[in-house]
């Protein structure tokens, strides 16, 4: 075939740049996997950058499991899933993000101490290797995505996007621009959450956007009722999800995002606001000494079973004591 | 004159040239994965040449583009410049109630169309992008819009509302539309032709079996009532979907399987229907074959599937006082023989007796399949909702002209 494309034109118009179809993922935690699954399941490429091929072969063996359950609840067939496995690669090596469209780092924040250095070093690795167009994000909560372009040859295409969880669930993205991103970076994140079918909240950038900043104010006055001894666990969750028709109460949502994570978003809050609001409230800090992360480790405020709470961990009594 | 007729999914482009009044199809073709890698044009013209490009298209605009340029090119071609298309017909899946025929686009016609886009949220916008682009390529070329729910607008209140709080209707539109309207009035049209009949003296009955199904009663050549309601889930048992349900049973599936509103959206869109009854697949010929080798499941599946046909066919009957026509076509109304045959069994009642033997045998082609003798004529017609949108662009385009005094 000798003819293409180019061939057959009006010549009314240059096609714009900007396509999207490949995302490229720094990091497929839970978190990523989540990301991932979202992508995927609207039509795009993912390409995930994982430690190593063995646990390359776990995140995509997990994948796998998740969208079982999701055709368990009737939300997917079964070729689909294999059309959207199909979509999902991994790989250890950045030279194959080169031809994505948007990077996105997610790399879990689980340890405590600060983990911008090393998403610095991921924007400047992806930068080495996509095209001039791409757009390189994060996945951030309390960090800046000013601090992390800092770091680019072209700070401008820079921006934040911020998922929030469950993915699959809540349908917005935050959307953060930062002090140098530009239109077009802008506009392709913009353009990125609807083709993966999420509404856009905007605004500029601010430790903790709008959703983490609430949450973890509201987890830290839950703990306070908590150890007050004004009610348990259970009803104070019970009373959230009741009275305001959340999905979570305060600390189910603590123990599915991992109480280390959220220690460590009210730190990095803490320490940028100085306002004691975001002090992590002591019976966190102590839970998570204890390793009781929440669902990750089967243990939180909650005990978990087969990923479903079955008693509350932290009672009255034991607060008393 | 030469129509271009289009039909615009989300990422594909479906179009065809047409010459009229001759009918004649000069080339067809398909532009598919639109604003994704691996996009492609598959262009053939009606002496067999084909053409095949693959590349980057960015969206509608950019597609249609290619195809226009292929349509004036030398070597595929059909035509020798753009100057020669009169009128664009576009496939327009919902209007609402704004529109009970194939209208002229204005301003005022894409103005309400965005108004509709609630109501079909997968598929207008696409077919609004295909008018917007030809708006922009061929600003002089008269555009005719051409709606899946217009033939359905003659329906009256008793069979287009649902028993549903009457606010919801005047706040929201909640109410039965129906789908498939250009092939039950292309059929239908095209039935009475081959026999010499009159449509506004006829009660017909139209089956478009394909893998999404819907039926209509149609009298004195105007729908009184059509199986597909507000979306196209109601109705008939189709491929994945499980056509007429109990919402009551519904609410309890959510309650039981802690569902969400799109999960049960995909349970009774996609895990229903044939492949959810039969387990084996949502096309007839496994079913039948499974079937054939004794599995039970299959076997009551197309017992469902031809027993709804047939009683929707009683309650249209009833609905009209009685029937004339029954008209079969779709995929599964044109090919498979023994579903359409046995939805008609025990029908003599009604005046309904088949040519059996012919029945099995006809496929794919215009054919009565009823005894000479039988009351009720019974007839396959190979559906064609391209030609029809051609026909009706076509006879918009030349009232136009004549109200112009071109």
């Amino acid at each position: 075939m000798n003819e293409s494309l180019e061939d057959f034109t009006l010549g009314k118009r240059i096609q714009p740049k900007g396509i999207i179809q490949k995302i490229g993922l720094i990091g497929c935690g839970m978190v990523g996997q989540e990301i991932t699954i979202a992508i995927s399941t609207s039509g795009l490429d993912v390409i995930f950058l994982d430690t190593d091929s063995d646990r390359i072969k776990e995140i995509i063996d997990q994948i796998s499991v998740q969208l079982d359950e999701v055709i368990k609840h009737w939300g997917l067939t079964t070729s689909e899933k294999r059309a959207i496995l199909s979509r999902i690669k991994g790989t250890i090596d950045y030279e194959d993000l080169a031809d994505c469209d948007v990077v996105i780092e997610s790399i879990s924040s689980r340890k405590r101490g600060t983990s911008i250095e090393i998403r610095k070093e991921i924007f400047r690795k992806v930068e080495q290797v996509v095209r001039h167009d791409a757009i390189i994000s994060s996945n951030i909560t309390t960090l800046m995505i000013s601090d992390l372009a800092s770091v680019l040859k072209h700070p401008d295409r820079a921006i934040g996007i911020h998922f929030i969880l469950p993915v699959q669930k809540a349908n917005v993205v935050e959307v953060v621009r930062g002090i140098s991103s530009s239109e077009y970076a802008y506009n392709q994140a913009i353009k990125f959450a609807g083709m993966i079918d999420k509404k856009v909240i905007h605004l500029n950038e601010s430790p903790g956007n709008i959703v983490t900043r609430m949450l973890v104010t509201t987890i830290n006055e839950a703990c306070e009722l908590l150890m007050e001894g004004v009610a348990s666990v259970k009803d104070i969750d019970f009373a959230m999800k009741e009275s305001f028709s959340n999905l979570y109460g305060p600390f189910e949502m603590a123990d599915r995002i991992g109480l280390d994570k959220v220690l460590k978003y009210m730190d990095n809050l803490y320490m940028e606001f100085g306002d004691k609001k975001y002090k992590p409230a002591p019976i966190i800090k102590r839970l998570v000494r204890a390793n009781y992360l929440g669902k990750i480790t089967g243990k939180g405020f909650y005990n978990y079973q087969s990923g479903k709470a079955v008693d509350q961990t932290v009672t009255l009594s034991m607060i008393k004591k | 004159m030469k129509i271009i007729v289009l039909n615009c999914g989300s990422s594909s482009i479906k179009y065809q040239l047409f010459e009229m009044p001759a009918k004649e199809v000069l080339a067809k073709g398909l532009v598919d994965k639109i604003g994704l890698k691996g996009a492609s044009i598959k262009h053939k013209r009606n002496d067999g040449k084909e053409l095949i490009l693959e590349g980057e298209i960015i969206d509608h605009q950019a597609g249609i583009e290619h195809l226009l340029a292929i349509l004036i090119s030398e070597k595929y071609g059909s035509i020798k410049s753009l100057e020669e298309i009169e009128a664009v017909g576009h496939r327009v899946v919902h209007a609402g109630e704004k529109f009970s025929s194939s209208v002229l686009i204005t301003d005022e016609v894409i103005y309400a169309l965005e108004e509709c886009i609630e109501l079909a949220p997968l598929h207008n916008p696409p077919n609004l992008k295909g008018i917007y682009a030809m708006k922009d390529l061929l600003p002089s070329v008269i555009q005719i819009g051409v709606f899946d729910t217009a033939f359905h607008q003659t329906m009256p209140p008793k069979s287009f509302l649902y028993g549903i709080p009457y606010a919801l209707y005047e706040k929201y539109k909640i109410r039965r539309y129906g789908f498939h309207g250009t092939s039950h009035k292309y059929v239908s049209q095209r039935a009475c032709d081959i026999l010499g009949l009159d449509i506004t003296k006829q009660k017909i009955i139209t089956c478009h079996l394909g893998n999404g199904a819907s039926m209509a009663a149609i009298l004195d050549g105007k729908s009184l009532d059509t199986s597909m309601g507000m979306t196209p889930t109601e109705g008939l048992i189709m491929g994945t979907r499980c056509g007429d349900l109990d919402v009551g049973a519904l609410l309890y599936i959510a309650d039981k399987e802690e569902t969400s509103i799109p999960f049960t959206n995909t349970l009774i869109n996609k895990f229903s229907g044939m492949i959810g009854i039969s387990g084996v697949s949502s096309d007839m010929r496994d079913i039948e074959a499974a079937a054939a080798e004794g599995n039970e499941r299959a076997k009551i599946s197309l017992e469902m599937y031809q027993y709804r046909v047939k009683k929707y066919i009683g309650a249209y009957a009833a609905a009209m006082g009685g029937v004339d026509l029954i008209i079969f076509t779709g995929g599964i109304g044109e090919n498979d023989t023994a579903t359409r045959t046995k939805s008609l069994e025990g029908l003599e009642f009604l005046g309904v007796e088949i040519d059996v033997k012919k029945s099995l045998k006809s496929r794919g082609k215009e054919d009565v399949i009823s005894l000479p003798k039988s009351k009720v004529t019974v007839i396959v017609v190979p559906t064609d909702e391209e030609l029809m949108i051609a026909s009706d662009t076509y006879t918009i385009h030349e009232h136009i002209l004549e109200e112009t005094g071109y």
